[in-house]
């Protein structure tokens, strides 16, 4: 990856998480994104990725379609540097994951293993099956999308990966909602504090009749 | 412990066991003969319910789990002694010759368990957090390099191995059968071993 690209990563990782420190609990120290940095900055196989990824496949199910009714988010793919981040996060304590936590301590998962499995990730089609929402507010959830959410996540849901963005489009309906829902309360710690002002005010119907607009884009592949 | 460690680890293994096939095939089937079949059978389809088969069992594991015996990261009173006076070579002999052994079915003692544990097997349970098992173990139970075959298993060793890693005695290998122990409930855990015997 480029240099300067590498260094405003850094910045913004490291702005972002003081800022998240600030506006959630009190937390007993801000966690270093050393790692990040350094995973973020190893160039991935995605071969061994293949193998790597072995160990999610109880949950992320080996096509990382994921499971629609536990909540554990489709995978298939996701920008790179969007899974490296939540695997990090996750592992360092700064997105609160109870049930996976155990899976991704450096002894399950080296750090080389995440660069990896990203880049597998990244490759595998996108299923269409993901969970989608009543389909009773679609038009409510395109208006709000448009008018908070595409500007970074894309007008077709298609994220950034270079700004670390997640794809949402054919993400589960039920995992948008709860994360929306998380993101809003504040529950979930390692939110983009921007996009978390920018839903504050959402009732829970704005961000069901979002999430199921969110599930149902499709980015135009190149 | 070091990021790389577990990459270095497999890349070691795979060295050993190439040293393990110049040891030869005759010679490794008859020291399996004498100091491991009492036990697990020399074909590695051991008649006792609480010793492992060993037939078509992954080779990397097999050599992984003889070295932790050996070098303390797995606990086991008869095994630490036999397999101390062994060579890396013999060890990765024996590896070689009871991966290429053709496992016998297993038995099903409880066949009323076998939808449950099916369901455990494939699906995991998603409010516990338990994971399916196919995803490392494979759909059909026969595992992948470092994760164990277990189709055709005993229910008896399958049961007493997550009883260890539930209670912290077995912590070798990758580290996550602690917490799938732990979340899986006795009535999962025992369908579930049913279940592995009778995958073929």
């Amino acid at each position: 990856m480029r240099f300067t690209q590498i260094a405003i990563l850094c910045l913004g990782a490291l702005a972002w998480g003081v800022q998240a420190a600030e506006a959630a609990k009190p937390a007993a120290s801000v966690p270093p994104d050393a790692e990040l940095a350094r995973v973020l900055a190893m160039k991935g196989d995605a071969a061994r990725g293949k193998e790597a990824y072995r160990i999610c496949r109880g949950c992320h199910r080996a096509d990382a379609s994921g499971k629609v009714e536990a909540g554990y988010p489709q995978l298939a793919g996701q920008h790179p540097g969007v899974i490296v981040k939540q695997m990090v996060d996750v592992r360092a304590g700064r997105r609160d994951s109870p049930r996976m936590h155990p899976f991704i301590t450096g002894e399950v998962v080296p750090e080389r293993d995440i660069a990896d499995i990203a880049v597998y990730l990244h490759g595998l089609p996108v299923p269409a099956s993901n969970g989608k929402g009543s389909g009773r507010m679609l038009e409510l959830g395109r208006h709000l999308y448009e008018r908070d959410c595409a500007e970074c996540h894309g007008k077709r849901g298609e994220g950034d990966g270079a700004r670390l963005y997640p794809r949402v489009a054919g993400q589960h309906y039920a995992y948008l909602l709860r994360e929306s829902m998380e993101s809003r309360d504040r529950g979930r710690r390692n939110a983009n504090p921007d996009m978390v002002r920018r839903i504050r005010h959402y009732t829970d119907d704005d961000l069901a009749a979002v999430s199921d607009y969110m599930s149902r884009l499709v980015p135009k592949r190149p | 412990m070091k990021g790389s460690s577990g990459k270095t680890r497999m890349a070691s293994l795979m060295l050993i066991l190439g040293a393990g096939i110049a040891f030869g095939a005759a010679a490794s089937g008859e020291m399996a003969a004498q100091v491991c079949g009492g036990c697990h059978g020399a074909d590695g389809n051991s008649a006792v319910a609480e010793f492992p088969k060993l037939a078509g069992q992954q080779k990397i594991y097999l050599l992984r789990e003889m070295l932790d015996y050996r070098e303390g990261r797995r606990h086991s009173e008869v095994m630490v002694p036999l397999l101390t006076p062994l060579s890396e070579q013999e060890i990765a002999g024996l590896a070689e010759y009871f991966a290429a052994q053709a496992p016998a079915p297993g038995t099903v003692a409880r066949p009323e368990l076998l939808a449950l544990g099916k369901r455990v097997y494939l699906e995991g349970n998603t409010k516990t957090g338990v994971p399916s098992c196919d995803g490392c173990h494979e759909e059909n139970g026969e595992g992948s390099k470092k994760f164990p075959r277990v189709a055709g298993q005993h229910a008896a060793y399958v049961l007493g191995q997550i009883a260890q890693y539930a209670s912290g005695k077995r912590s070798n290998g990758v580290k996550v059968m602690r917490t799938i122990a732990e979340r899986l409930s006795k009535e999962e855990a025992e369908a579930v071993a049913e279940y592995m015997a009778s995958l073929k």
